[in-house]
């Protein structure tokens, strides 16, 4: 059970572990995928013990709802990320983000609010990584609100003052650039 | 679907919204039907999936290394782990624990050991204790009655002294020629009685014998006052009291007196009297 301890096991492998609810096959999804969900959990909540809080709920309801998870429909990181984008942006919206925002001092406070309500917005205060030199910045902006920021890309739109279709086709092209540079 | 229109599906940016989870549930259906239908919509999907997880990992955020323990802990799986690495640890903790429990057996047979001594040692001290008891009564009443014996004797011893100190000065009265014993004989009042008097002849001393005399024992309000007739008159010589062995000596010095043709006894009311009562009159002797 524990051979797969610290290892990278092939996606088909992880889930067949997954779904039959292998209990080592959780250490070795969290050692492969924990820092990287956890780079949009602490992105879009910037209180440590909070998106800490979020990652362990991530992985409980990864564990927990492995059963709903289909392979036909999209990879298993797709699937992951998206539990731990929703559980962000819930705990965002909850009431226990809302009190621990009271309970931080005022100047934590202000600076808080003031990352949470800016109109430009920056890829650098993220620390996301510069996707590719010729990618211009624009592009990157607009993809970083809605991956690393769990904006909808009305939200994105709206914040960035664009079309809905401009912050559609910039996602995509960002995405274009990103699949260039992969390969 | 024509391969025009499919083109422009795929261009709309639709499929990254998708991927991204920004979808509606109705539009999730829609991009999943089309996907089943279309392999090149799939293949579009994975692209953009991989290449979303590479950015995700390249921006990858290390958390706390606690977390995991605690999310294991939270779901109960940390024991699993536990289970196989701690593999061998049940076999030493099971030794230890049989060396502990024959420890702790032979400690808990120490122990009843001692328990059973003490209960021996209580028992035999108990029964040393009553018998030390017993016998300590036993010397008690020995001793009581011993100390009674001996109050017996020294009151024997006493008496003995008193009688032969008597004895002893009766005896040497008689061998003396320096004292004169007048002998005094019962009168109308106690015809029975008689008493032995001593007067010095040269000092003019007198003296009673308790053990020389024979009177009727006194009252409390009484005692015996003893006279001298000089000249018909009579002197007193003092009072005595009746022959107590434990209190008195046996010899009794009287007040002295130059001359006497007689010596008398009276019973008088305690203390004397300054004349002799003479109906009371007891002894009587002349020189």
């Amino acid at each position: 059970m524990t051979a797969f301890k610290k290892l990278t096991l092939t996606e088909p492998e992880l889930v067949l572990a997954l779904q039959s609810k292998d209990p080592a096959v959780l250490k070795t999804l969290y050692g492969m995928y924990s820092s990287a969900l956890y780079g949009v959990i602490s992105r879009i909540i910037t209180h440590t013990e909070l998106a800490e809080d979020v990652l362990q709920e991530t992985f409980v309801k990864i564990w927990q709802s492995a059963a709903h998870y289909d392979h036909t429909k999209g990879r298993l990181f797709t699937w992951m990320m998206n539990i731990a984008r929703n559980l962000s942006i819930d705990k965002l919206r909850s009431k226990d983000f809302k009190n621990s925002l009271k309970n931080q001092d005022i100047e934590n406070n202000v600076s808080f609010v003031d990352e949470q309500n800016k109109v430009t917005f920056n890829p650098d205060v993220l620390g996301v990584k510069q996707l590719v030199d010729n990618l211009k910045p624009d592009l990157q902006a607009v993809l970083d609100l809605v991956y690393y920021k769990g904006f909808t890309h009305v939200e994105a739109a709206e914040k960035l003052d664009l079309p809905l279709g401009t912050v559609k086709t910039r996602i995509r092209l960002a995405i274009i650039e990103l699949r260039r540079s992969f390969n | 679907m024509s391969v025009e229109n499919l083109k422009a599906y795929i261009e709309s940016g639709v499929l990254e919204l998708y991927v991204l989870g920004d979808l509606s549930p109705e539009e999730i259906l829609r991009v999943e039907e089309i996907a089943s239908q279309y392999p090149g919509v799939m293949d579009e999907i994975a692209a953009i999936e991989q290449a979303l997880e590479q950015y995700a990992m390249q921006n990858a955020v290390q958390p706390s290394a606690d977390i995991e323990t605690r999310l294991l802990e939270k779901l109960g799986l940390n024991e699993v782990d536990e289970h196989v690495s701690v593999q061998p640890e049940p076999i030493y903790t099971e030794e230890a624990k049989i060396i502990r429990l024959n420890g702790s057996d032979a400690k808990v047979r120490t122990l009843r050991y001692a328990l059973v001594a003490c209960i021996a040692l209580l028992v035999v001290s108990t029964a040393a204790l009553f018998i030390t008891y017993n016998k300590l009564n036993a010397a008690h009443d020995q001793i009581a009655s011993l100390s009674l014996d001996k109050q017996k004797f020294a009151g024997v011893v006493s008496k003995l002294e008193f009688e032969n100190q008597g004895l002893g000065n009766m005896a040497a009265m008689a061998d003396s020629k320096e004292w004169a014993t007048i002998r005094m004989a019962g009168q109308a009042f106690s015809p029975t009685s008689k008493m032995k008097v001593y007067w010095n002849k040269k000092d003019k001393s007198v003296l009673i014998n308790y053990v020389a005399m024979d009177l009727p024992k006194t009252d409390a309000e009484h005692e015996y006052q003893l006279w001298a007739l000089v000249n018909g008159k009579p002197i007193s010589l003092g009072v005595f009291g009746k022959a107590d062995s434990i209190h008195n000596e046996a010899l009794v010095k009287m007040q002295a007196i130059q001359e006497a043709q007689a010596f008398a006894v009276t019973l008088e009311p305690m203390g004397g009297s300054v004349n002799p009562t003479m109906d009371k009159l007891t002894v009587m002797g002349g020189v």
